[in-house]
């Protein structure tokens, strides 16, 4: 079933629908608003002893780092007991890999800045943040994927002048800040406007402090999606942001595992119901799931 | 130290903006906060209560609340919007100008009753007796716990981080943000950055305190 | 210049018209009543003396003169004129009436000459030029010129209330009132104090001197007025009051003080 072009009074209600109509006996029978994935019984014994899989199956428990404030890529309202998105959603995919419930999946919010420490200090044992794979990030930490690719957009009040990264010159442009998006807004001669979340910008954009909010594309959608008569989002994509899966650096087996797994999910149908149960609803069409970079020989 | 040497215009230029916003919040919380400080001392009760409301709110608030007054719920009602470094300066001077009049109280207060009297039997108006006796002295008395607020005001400037000012904590979140790996090194430099502009600012403090103390 | 008074001339000057009148003055603290029914006019070159045991209310009649302390029933007025309620009329009158006080109270953070300029440079408008030349002549009258460009805390007491006095002087006052000038001397600095004062009383100055100075009193006063309990008990000149107090509270006090 696919939500394409739906609009988005029926979001909320379609979260819940999309578990409950595609569930088929469930592992652990959850009823949480997510995707169904197969939980893998016995997982523990597929994996080689001495790996962190092995670990996390067999204490049968996972911490995953995900966003808390982007509808659609990682998202948990005041009164939510689980983050949902797309982000989430691999979690779960992963976890169930491990034999893991959903229940039994920590999530803990991480923020643009504490993703490499969360990782690095064994805090998380994922992190699934709308975390764009770059060669610095890298050096430090395991970022496995792609498991999605968006591109950096402008979102605008309906009937801007602002059409396309090319009007941007001279006007505010609000994202977070220290954000990749931000910096680059600031290079296309934007002055760039820097809040703590994307919530606050499109508080800002519709009080009229600002003249456009910017970052990936995917997240966007979702704030247009949310207030379809007051904003858009315009423009072409101007930079392309690749999300990838982190992982520490102490346990590099978990790349191959992360993108066995992930290259399942896309081959067996689990990867489109969870971007149609995610992102989907704001009116994109399902991509093709990107090609994975291989992961680095250790 | 690649970021640095691709970035250091932007770093100067962020500690420029930290400085500008420290410096004109400054001057306005100085006049707000004397301003205030004589209205909380004068004879006119209304002021008097006025000021005092004024410091027991903006005392009272984190800055961060104040910060979030100005720059969500003031855009809100209908007045000529400010731009986003007249809503950092606001903001900080709101905050800051209150402690600004508790400290010049303090140095009002430690200034004997004779002084006000003395210059009042001359025939100063109470203005003038302000301006040319009390306050100078107390602004003497003032000047610690004024340095102080002054040298908090320059490090709460990085609370305008969050609110669209590219200024030095909001840099340094960029470059944190592209080079992971050096993060230490990024707030090291940072922090230095912080560092000389307090010492300093204590440093002139400190020589104004010894030249106003030979003059007594 | 020597400023001692050897002859007690100042008594036998011809009184003038009434200067500083004050009517059925009453003033409370709270529940004190610390100025009762106060009637008293002081001519112009008069100089009075007011004597009385601590607490009695002289330092408050003193302050009602120049509206320091308001009253709460009567009247005061100075030359002819009731004292302005406030506002830059009062700041007017206050010029007219030079003050000085026991703890001498000079700006800390000026210098003696600016001590002695502030009044007529913001209060009269005199020139900063014109106002240094005065206050230069005045603090050579008074003994104190070759201190101009210190601070008054680099200053003896004696020389501080000398000071005092010169800034009072450089408003050119109708009157000046003294709140115990030399209580917070030490003893060698009382006479050089008193003789300025003398000086002044001799060129004739009209003054209200609180003091327990006798040889002052009887040297440069035309009257001691005796206070007790917030009210005027007695006046008569120095000498008669001095040797032959009518009332049994003077007489009393005197008692008292001759003693130490
Ligand atoms: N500001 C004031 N508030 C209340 N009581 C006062 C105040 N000033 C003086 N008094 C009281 O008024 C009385 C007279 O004081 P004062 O005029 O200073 O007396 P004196 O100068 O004769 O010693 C004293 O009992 C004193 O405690
Ligand atoms: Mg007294």
């Amino acid at each position: 079933m696919r939500f394409t072009r739906s609009r988005t009074l029926l979001a909320a209600a379609g979260l819940t629908l999309a578990g409950a109509l595609s569930a088929c006996g469930n592992a652990g029978g959850s009823d949480s608003e997510s995707t169904d994935v197969n939980v893998e019984e016995n997982a523990a014994d597929s994996f080689e002893d001495g790996t962190r899989m092995k670990e996390l199956a067999q204490d049968g428990k996972i911490t995953i780092g995900v966003k808390y404030d982007q509808p659609g890529i990682g998202f948990k309202g005041a009164a939510d007991d689980a983050p949902t998105g797309l982000d989430p959603e691999m979690g779960r995919i992963l976890a169930a890999s491990l034999g893991i419930d959903d229940q039994d999946i920590t999530w803990k919010e991480t923020i643009s800045d504490n993703r490499e420490p969360f990782l690095q200090k064994g805090e998380v044992d994922l992190v699934i943040a709308s975390y764009s794979i770059t060669d610095e990030r890298r050096q430090i930490v395991g970022q496995a994927g792609p498991y999605y690719v968006t591109g950096q957009q402008l979102l605008v009040k309906k009937g801007s002048d602002i059409k396309g990264p090319d009007d941007v010159k001279g006007k505010s442009v609000c994202s977070v800040t220290g954000s990749t998006s931000l910096e680059q807004i600031e290079a296309k001669g934007a002055k760039a406007r820097g809040f703590d979340t994307y919530s606050e910008c499109r508080d800002q954009l519709l009080d009229g402090s600002v003249d456009a909010a910017t970052t990936d594309g995917a997240i966007l959608l979702g704030y247009a999606a949310e207030d379809p008569d007051n904003l858009e989002v315009v423009g072409p994509t101007f930079s392309e942001e690749r999300y990838g899966i982190g992982y520490s650096k102490d346990s590099p087996e978990m790349c191959q595992w992360i993108v066995d797994t992930l290259k399942k999910a896309e081959d067996d149908g689990t990867w489109d119901k969870a971007f149609e149960a995610t992102l989907g609803k704001s009116g994109v069409d399902t991509p093709t799931p990107p090609e994975m970079d291989a992961c680095p020989s250790s | 130290m690649d970021w640095l040497a691709d970035g250091y215009g932007l770093v100067l230029r962020a500690f420029l903006l930290t400085i500008e916003l420290g410096v004109v919040a400054g001057v306005f919380s100085m006049l707000l906060g004397v301003l205030l400080a004589a209205a909380r001392v004068g004879p006119v009760a209304v002021l008097a209560k006025a000021a005092a409301t004024y410091v027991l709110v903006f005392r009272n608030t984190p800055l961060l609340m104040v910060f979030v007054f100005v720059f969500v719920a003031l855009p809100k009602v209908d007045i000529p919007q400010l731009s986003f470094f007249a809503k950092g300066v606001l903001a900080l001077t709101l905050y800051t100008s209150a402690f600004v009049c508790e400290a010049v109280r303090s140095g009002v207060n430690s200034v004997p009753l004779g002084q006000a009297e003395a210059a009042r039997a001359v025939g100063l108006t109470f203005g003038q007796t302000m301006q040319e006796v009390v306050l100078p002295q107390a602004m003497r008395a003032a000047l610690p716990p004024l340095a102080s607020v002054l040298i908090a005001l320059m490090k709460n400037t990085s609370v305008a981080a969050a609110f669209g000012l590219i200024e030095a904590t909001a840099r340094m979140r960029f470059f944190t943000n592209d080079n992971a790996d050096v993060r230490t090194v990024i707030f090291l430099v940072f922090a230095i950055g912080y560092v000389v502009i307090v010492e300093l600012m204590s440093a002139g403090a400190f020589t104004l305190e010894r030249r106003w103390r030979v003059a007594r | 210049m020597s400023l001692t008074a050897e002859s007690p001339q100042a008594a036998s000057r011809p009184p003038g018209d009434a200067l500083v009148v004050l009517d059925h003055v009453d003033k409370w603290f709270g529940d004190l009543h610390v100025l009762q029914d106060i009637n008293l006019s002081i001519r112009r070159g008069e100089v009075v003396v007011v004597i009385g045991p601590s607490g009695s209310g002289k330092s408050t009649l003193c302050r009602t003169v120049n509206r320091l302390e308001t009253i709460d029933s009567g009247t005061i007025s100075l030359d002819g004129r009731p004292l302005p309620a406030e506002g830059k009329e009062l700041a007017r009158l206050r010029a007219e009436v030079g003050m000085v006080f026991q703890s001498f109270n000079l700006f800390a953070h000026k210098s003696i000459l600016e001590n002695v300029t502030l009044g007529p440079v913001k209060v009269r408008g005199v020139p900063k030029a014109e106002a240094e030349e005065k206050a230069r002549r005045l603090l050579d009258r008074v003994g104190v010129g070759a201190q101009a460009s210190k601070y008054p805390a680099q200053l003896s007491g004696g020389q501080q209330q000398r000071v005092a006095i010169a800034r009072a002087l450089a408003m050119e006052p109708k009157v000046m009132l003294f709140d115990e000038p030399t209580s917070a001397l030490d003893p060698e600095m009382i006479k050089e104090v008193l003789d300025v004062m003398v000086d002044l009383a001799r060129g004739g100055m009209t003054m209200v001197v609180v003091t327990h100075e006798m040889g002052f009193a009887r040297t440069a006063a035309n009257r001691v007025v005796f206070m007790s309990d917030g009210q005027i008990v007695e006046e008569n000149e120095p000498e008669t009051f001095f040797t032959d107090p009518r009332s049994d509270r003077a007489k009393d006090f005197l008692g008292k003080i001759l003693k130490h």
